[in-house]
């Protein structure tokens, strides 16, 4: 099982050199070759000359962290609250539901007003991306825990505090982590929106991915995409980690 | 009697048949009565609410390209040039109007075989700068943060021009960025201090008091192109006859801006829907004449090759491969 981990890669990176220098993949599509070139120019030079491939890295990751961040802190308190007193659930809903639909590129022009061209404004659109599915799957978690858990603990003597924090909490986290999960990677794939506005220091993946595609320097935006590809696979593994440690009561 | 009658007709139901698969077979494929059987049929692409192109907005309204035999087709309306290009590389345009930077970089890329074949306008930029920033000149820029439209466009090389002018090297201002619709709130609420984009949005700026225009670039770099009209090299070779048509339409209509100005700047208001002042005002900062200056296209070029964006072999054989202006009076 072990070596198709590595197979399966290697035969997606053969099949796309192959296909793209037979030129079957369309105008200016590159291969990995050539992506690999381009990899190497953006962490040498950079694009535009001088914005190098890691100051890109540092900055869309300080962007998404702390969209993901602020995101994370204010959906699993509301989540747990709506899945577990239907009082929050009835108040609640409506506004959720009615605003996750919402494309969180469409807030652009009131990320700038609210939150300038600095880290906020593209933090703020990456949260959007990162909060719904968070807060959805820690109800989801909350209302799965069993019942009868809670009814013994009442009988053991447990305050509703007490019931909260030692079972609705853990009971939920399984759900919470994948909506973790599912939330980083919702992050990265807002990120190019993210940075459409502008970005005041000059430095992102998405913000160098816009601006290489508007010049046709399609290795570019590929090499960027890898990029994000490879940090969004790393975090989920991290996530995944994290995960396998913290609930090995289950 | 009857029987022979119906064979009659048979036959002579064959014969018209015969005839016209004959006659549908010798039309060719497309053909719309051009000499040679060059389409007259031509989809152009244009760019959405822009000024740049008022020639094309003039020419369907004043009928030069009936007058010319064609039927144009409004082939998409594109927020921006890349956008644009793309389309031409997926085969999806015949002709366009576009800038000078999204031509040359789709063409140097090998994205998009495109060929200058006459011009739209020339200047038309400027450099704004917000509220409050006492700046009276380029060089009072140093250390603040400057928006352009997109790395090495037209509007790039004017500021890096300006601020080499004023004695300042481009590390010491923060050059970003910022799509031009943006840049009117970003200046507003202060977070860029200048900006270099083209109009109307500068006159938008002016109008919204939002900034002010610290120079135009006909100050920068007098005469610097712009817009273009360009056509898809297979279609030009197809159809050379439709090309020259459409070219002399662009003449025309470019003609009747340069001798009714006001009332060109009353169409452009129409079909842009920027206020009659914006429109007004955006138009007289824009010059409009048919003949590109190839020296100055050729200059921008060499600034694509030198900062290594645009991967181009022999600057003066790109450019043979680019211009095609035969079709221009006094071109050829």
């Amino acid at each position: 099982m072990k070596k198709w981990k590595v197979i399966s890669p290697l035969v997606f990176i053969v099949l796309w050199q192959v296909l793209a220098s037979a030129g079957a993949l369309g105008k200016g599509v590159p291969s990995p070759v050539q992506v690999v070139q381009g990899l190497y120019q953006l962490t040498v030079t950079g694009f535009p000359p001088g914005y190098k491939l890691l100051g890109d890295i540092l900055s869309s990751l300080a962007r998404v962290l702390l969209g993901f961040g602020i995101a994370v802190v204010l959906a699993v308190p509301i989540g747990i609250l709506m899945g577990w007193s239907s009082w929050f659930d009835v108040v609640l809903d409506p506004i959720v539901e009615a605003l996750r639909p919402i494309p969180p590129l469409a807030w652009l022009p009131f990320a700038l007003v609210w939150f300038g061209l600095g880290y906020l404004s593209a933090a703020f659109v990456i949260f959007l991306g990162v909060f719904f599915p968070v807060v959805l799957n820690t109800v989801a978690g909350a209302r799965s825990v069993d019942p009868y858990l809670e009814e013994a603990a009442r009988t053991l003597g447990a305050d509703r505090r007490t019931i909260l924090l030692k079972v609705i909490v853990p009971g939920s986290l399984p759900s919470i982590f994948t909506g973790v999960r599912i939330g980083i990677g919702v992050g990265w794939m807002t990120l190019v929106a993210a940075e459409l506005i502008g970005v005041k220091n000059g430095y992102g993946l998405g913000y160098m991915i816009m601006n290489a595609g508007e010049v046709a320097r399609f290795d570019y935006v590929v090499g960027g995409m890898v990029v994000i590809g490879l940090i969004g696979f790393l975090m989920d593994r991290a996530i995944k980690y994290a995960e396998k440690r913290l609930l090995k009561w289950r | 009697m009857v029987r022979k009658s119906t064979r009659w007709t048979k036959l002579a139901l064959s014969a018209v048949t015969v005839a016209a698969v004959v006659v549908a077979l010798s039309i060719p494929l497309g053909g719309c009565g051009g000499p040679s059987g060059q389409t007259r049929v031509v989809r152009i692409g244009t760019l959405k609410n822009d000024l740049h192109q008022v020639a094309f907005y003039i020419a369907q309204q004043k009928g030069f390209f009936e007058d010319q035999g064609l039927d144009v087709r409004e082939g998409g309306v594109f927020s921006a040039g890349p956008e644009e290009m793309s389309a031409f590389s997926a085969g999806d345009l015949d002709m366009g109007y576009v800038g000078t930077a999204p031509a040359v970089t789709f063409k140097g890329q090998n994205m998009a075989d495109v060929k200058i074949v006459a011009q739209a306008n020339t200047e038309g930029s400027a450099i704004v700068v917000r509220n409050g920033l006492e700046a009276n000149d380029v060089a009072a820029l140093k250390g603040s943060t400057i928006a352009i439209p997109g790395n090495s466009t037209v509007q790039d090389y004017l500021l890096r021009t300006a601020l080499k002018k004023a004695g300042i090297s481009d590390k010491d201002v923060n050059i970003i960025v910022v799509k031009p619709p943006e840049m009117l709130p970003a200046l507003a609420s202060s977070q860029i201090d200048a900006a270099v984009v083209w109009e109307p949005y500068p006159s938008m700026i002016v109008a919204q008091k939002a900034g002010r225009v610290l120079l135009t670039s006909a100050k920068i770099w007098p005469n610097h192109p712009c817009c273009m009209l360009v056509a898809d090299s297979t279609f030009l070779k197809k159809n050379p006859d439709t090309v020259r048509r459409v070219v002399a339409a662009q003449v025309a209509a470019t003609k009747f801006i340069q001798q009714n100005p006001q009332e060109s700047a009353d169409m452009a208001h129409l079909y842009t829907g920027q206020p009659v002042d914006v429109a007004r005002a955006a138009m007289k900062d824009i010059k409009f004449n048919y003949t590109p200056d190839e020296k100055g296209i050729q200059r921008y070029v060499e600034f694509l090759k030198a900062n290594g964006v645009v991967k181009i072999g022999s600057v003066g054989t790109f450019m043979d491969n680019l211009m095609y202006t035969v079709y221009l009076p006094g071109g050829g």
